[in-house]
C-alpha cells in the first residue's frame, strides 16, 4: 500500500511541471492545426470523403445516366450529347450523354480505391523490406537493397504499360476490373519508401533502449515490432499519404493514354474517353483533370504538413 | 560495380514479361491471315524459338550486346525507329530540364533566404500545388486556349506536315513555333519539384558556420549566395538531374502523346499498344542502361563538387 502510494507519487513527480500527460499524436495534430496549407489539404481530402460516401446525394444523375434517354434522366426527351455546361448539366456531358459532373462524382470512389489500394500495397512491402534491410543488416541488407535498386532503375512507368497491356491481351474477360492496376501501381511503387524506412531502421536501431532491451532478452520480433516499427511510424504515414496521390496520378496519366481498364469508372478513364473530343467539347477531358489535380493536391498539401507535424527531431 | 547485376536482372524481367505474354510469333503474325502452319514453323527457327528457353534469353542478350536491336513485329528495324525519334525527345527534354533549372535555382535561393516571409510561404505553396498538377491537366489546358481557341500556336506535332504552310516559309522557325507549347508546359510540370529542393537544400547550407564566417569577413550578398552557398547545396540538385537523365529517353510519354510529339515516348505508347516486343524491349534496356550511366556520371560529378568526397 504504501509502497504503491510512494511509486505513485514519484511518478507525479516526474511529470513535466504545469501539465498533464498528452500523447505524441495530440503533439502533433496541435502542430498540424497551425499549419494552414496542411489544413487545407485535410480540408481537401475531407470533402471527397464525403462525395465518395454520399455519391448519390452529391450527384444530380444516377450513374450512367443517358440524358434524354435513359428513363431516370428524361430532361426534355432529346439526347443532350457533348452539350456544353448549362443548368441543368454545371459541367456539360460527353459524347455518350452522360451528366459530366455526376460521372466525375461517382469515381471519387475509384480514386480513393485507387489510392488507398495501391499505398497498402506498396507500404506493406516497403514495410517489411525497409525493416528486415535495417534491423538484420549484412547479407539481408545487401540482398534487399541490390533489389531494391533493381525495382528503382527500371523505368517503371513503361513497364506497367506493358504490363497493363499484355494482360488485355491475355485476359480480356478481366481487363474491367480497376483492381489489376491497382496490384501493378503497388508492386512496383515502393522502393523509394522502402529505402527511406531502413535508413529510418537504421538511425533508430542504434538508440539505447533498442540495447537495452535487447540486453534483457527480447527477441528479434519484440524489437521489431514493438519497439522499431512503432518509432518509424511517423515516416510511415507520411510516405503513404504522398504515396496516395502518386498513385492516383499514375493511375490517371495510365488511363488517359488507353492503358486502364475500359469498363471502370474512373477519372482518368473519362479523360480518355472524352479526349477524341477535346476540340468540340473540353468539358469532358478537363474537368476529371481538374478533379485528379484537386484531389492529389490535398493528400500532397497533407502529406508536407504531416512531414513536418510529426517529425520527432521538432518536438518541443 | 553492382550496376552489372542490376542490368542482367532488368533485362531478365524484360525478357519475361514478352514470354509471359505468349507465343511471339502468334503476335508476329497476327496482322496476316493468309500465313500458313509451316511457315510459322520457318519463323520459329528464325527467331530461335524452337530451342529451350535458356538459349533464347542468352541469344536475345548477345544480340543485345552486340547492339542488334533486332526488327519489329510491323517491320522496319528497331535501332532506326528509335533513333528517328530520339532528336524530338532529347530536344523536347533539354530544353525543358534547363529552362526549368534556370528558373528554378534562383527562386529556390530567392525562398530560402527570405525564409518565412510572406513571398517564401507563398512560393512553397505554389510549389506544393504546382506538384500536384499533372501535365495532361495543363497540356490539354494549354492546347485549348493557346491552340484551338487563340490559334496563336499549332496544336501539336513537330512540324507542319505541308511545307507550303511552313510559319514565315521557314522549318527552322516552323519547328520552332511547333515547341513552343510543349516546351513551355514541360517546364512548368518539372519546375515545382526543383524549387522545392533548391530551398531545402539551400536552408541547410545557409545554416552553416562558414556562412556565417563568409558574412562576417564582408563578403558581398552575390558571393556569399552563389559561390558559398549555392555550391555545397548542389549535390541534391546533381541527383535529382541525374536521376532524370536516366529516364530521360522514356521522355514523358504523357506530355509527348498529349501533343502528338514523335519521340521515343510516344513510339513507345504506340508500340505497346500493339504489343511489339523488339522495339518495347529494346526502349526499355536502352533507358535501363542510360539510368545506369546517368549514376556514374552523377557519383563523378559529386567527387568534382564536394571535395570532401573525392578524400574518402
Amino acid at each position: 500500500m504504501t509502497s504503491d502510494r510512494k511509486m505513485a507519487q514519484t511518478t507525479l513527480e516526474q511529470r513535466p511541471a504545469g501539465g498533464h500527460r498528452v500523447s505524441q499524436w495530440a503533439l502533433a495534430w496541435r502542430r498540424l492545426k497551425k499549419n494552414k496549407v496542411a489544413i487545407a489539404g485535410l480540408g481537401i481530402v475531407g470533402i471527397f470523403i464525403v462525395m465518395a460516401a454520399f455519391d448519390r446525394l452529391v450527384a444530380l444523375y444516377p450513374p450512367k445516366c443517358i440524358l434524354g434517354v435513359s428513363p431516370a434522366c428524361q430532361l426534355d426527351g432529346r439526347l443532350h450529347s457533348n452539350s456544353p455546361p448549362g443548368l441543368a448539366y454545371p459541367l456539360g456531358t460527353d459524347i455518350t450523354g452522360y451528366d459530366v459532373y455526376s460521372e466525375i462524382v461517382y469515381g471519387t470512389r475509384a480514386a480513393f480505391l485507387i489510392g488507398v489500394g495501391a499505398t497498402g500495397l506498396t507500404m506493406l512491402i516497403a514495410v517489411v523490406i525497409g525493416l528486415a534491410a535495417g534491423y538484420f543488416g549484412g547479407w539481408m541488407d545487401n540482398l534487399l537493397m541490390r533489389l531494391t535498386e533493381v525495382f528503382l532503375v527500371i523505368p517503371f512507368f513503361l513497364l506497367l504499360l506493358v504490363f497493363l497491356q499484355v494482360t488485355i491481351k491475355l485476359a480480356p474477360a478481366n481487363t474491367g476490373s480497376i483492381w489489376l492496376v491497382v496490384f501493378v501501381i503497388g508492386a512496383f511503387s515502393w522502393p523509394g519508401a522502402a529505402r527511406i524506412i531502413r535508413g529510418e531502421v537504421l538511425r533508430v536501431r542504434e538508440f539505447e533502449f533498442i540495447a537495452a532491451s535487447r540486453q534483457i532478452g527480447a527477441s528479434s520480433y519484440r524489437i521489431l515490432f514493438r519497439h522499431l516499427f512503432p518509432n518509424v511510424l511517423h515516416i510511415i504515414i507520411v510516405l503513404a499519404t504522398l504515396q496516395i496521390a502518386a498513385s492516383i496520378l499514375t493511375e490517371a496519366a495510365v488511363s488517359f493514354l488507353g492503358f486502364g481498364a475500359p469498363g471502370s469508372n474512373t477519372w482518368g478513364q473519362q479523360m480518355y474517353n472524352s479526349a477524341n473530343y477535346v476540340e468540340q467539347a473540353w468539358w469532358g477531358t478537363l474537368f476529371p483533370a481538374v478533379f485528379v489535380t484537386l484531389m492529389v493536391m490535398g493528400f500532397n498539401l497533407l502529406g508536407n504538413g504531416l512531414r513536418d507535424a510529426l517529425d520527432p527531431r521538432l518536438r518541443e | 560495380m553492382f550496376l552489372v547485376p542490376v542490368f542482367f536482372g532488368i533485362t531478365l524481367l524484360v525478357f519475361s514479361i514478352e514470354r509471359l505474354a505468349g507465343d511471339p510469333v502468334q503476335l508476329y503474325t497476327a496482322l496476316n491471315p493468309h500465313i500458313n502452319e509451316a511457315q510459322r514453323q520457318l519463323l520459329r527457327q528464325s527467331l530461335h524459338l524452337d530451342q529451350p528457353i535458356h538459349i533464347q534469353y542468352l541469344s536475345w542478350l548477345s544480340d543485345l550486346l552486340s547492339l542488334n536491336l533486332g526488327f519489329s513485329y510491323s517491320g522496319g528495324s528497331v535501332a532506326v525507329l528509335i533513333s528517328q525519334r530520339l532528336w524530338a525527345t532529347l530536344e523536347l527534354q533539354l530544353i525543358g530540364l534547363t529552362l526549368s533549372l534556370i528558373i528554378a535555382i534562383p527562386i529556390g535561393i530567392l525562398s530560402a533566404r527570405k525564409r518565412y516571409s510572406v513571398l517564401d510561404v507563398t512560393i512553397t505553396s505554389s510549389s506544393l500545388v504546382g506538384t500536384s498538377i499533372p501535365i495532361f491537366f495543363l497540356g490539354v489546358a494549354a492546347i485549348l486556349i493557346f491552340g484551338y481557341n487563340l490559334h496563336w500556336f499549332p496544336s501539336g506535332g513537330f512540324q507542319s506536315s505541308d511545307p507550303s504552310r511552313y510559319l514565315y516559309h521557314n522549318l527552322l522557325l516552323d519547328q520552332a513555333w511547333h515547341l513552343f507549347l510543349p516546351a513551355t508546359v514541360y517546364t512548368f510540370a518539372i519546375l515545382a519539384p526543383v524549387v522545392l529542393l533548391v530551398r531545402s537544400s539551400m536552408l541547410e547550407v545557409l545554416r552553416q558556420d562558414y556562412i556565417l564566417a563568409g558574412r562576417a569577413s564582408g563578403l558581398s550578398e552575390r558571393s556569399v549566395m552563389y559561390k558559398h552557398g549555392l555550391r555545397n547545396a548542389l549535390i541534391p540538385i546533381v541527383t535529382y538531374v541525374g536521376l532524370y537523365f536516366g529516364g530521360l529517353l522514356a521522355g514523358a510519354p504523357v506530355t509527348e502523346t498529349v501533343f502528338n510529339w514523335p519521340g521515343v515516348g510516344k513510339l513507345f505508347v504506340d508500340y505497346t499498344t500493339q504489343l511489339d516486343f523488339p522495339v518495347i524491349q529494346a526502349v526499355v534496356v536502352i533507358i535501363t542502361l542510360m539510368t545506369l550511366v546517368a549514376n556514374l556520371v552523377t557519383d563523378v560529378t559529386y567527387a568534382y563538387i564536394d571535395p570532401r568526397i573525392r578524400l574518402e
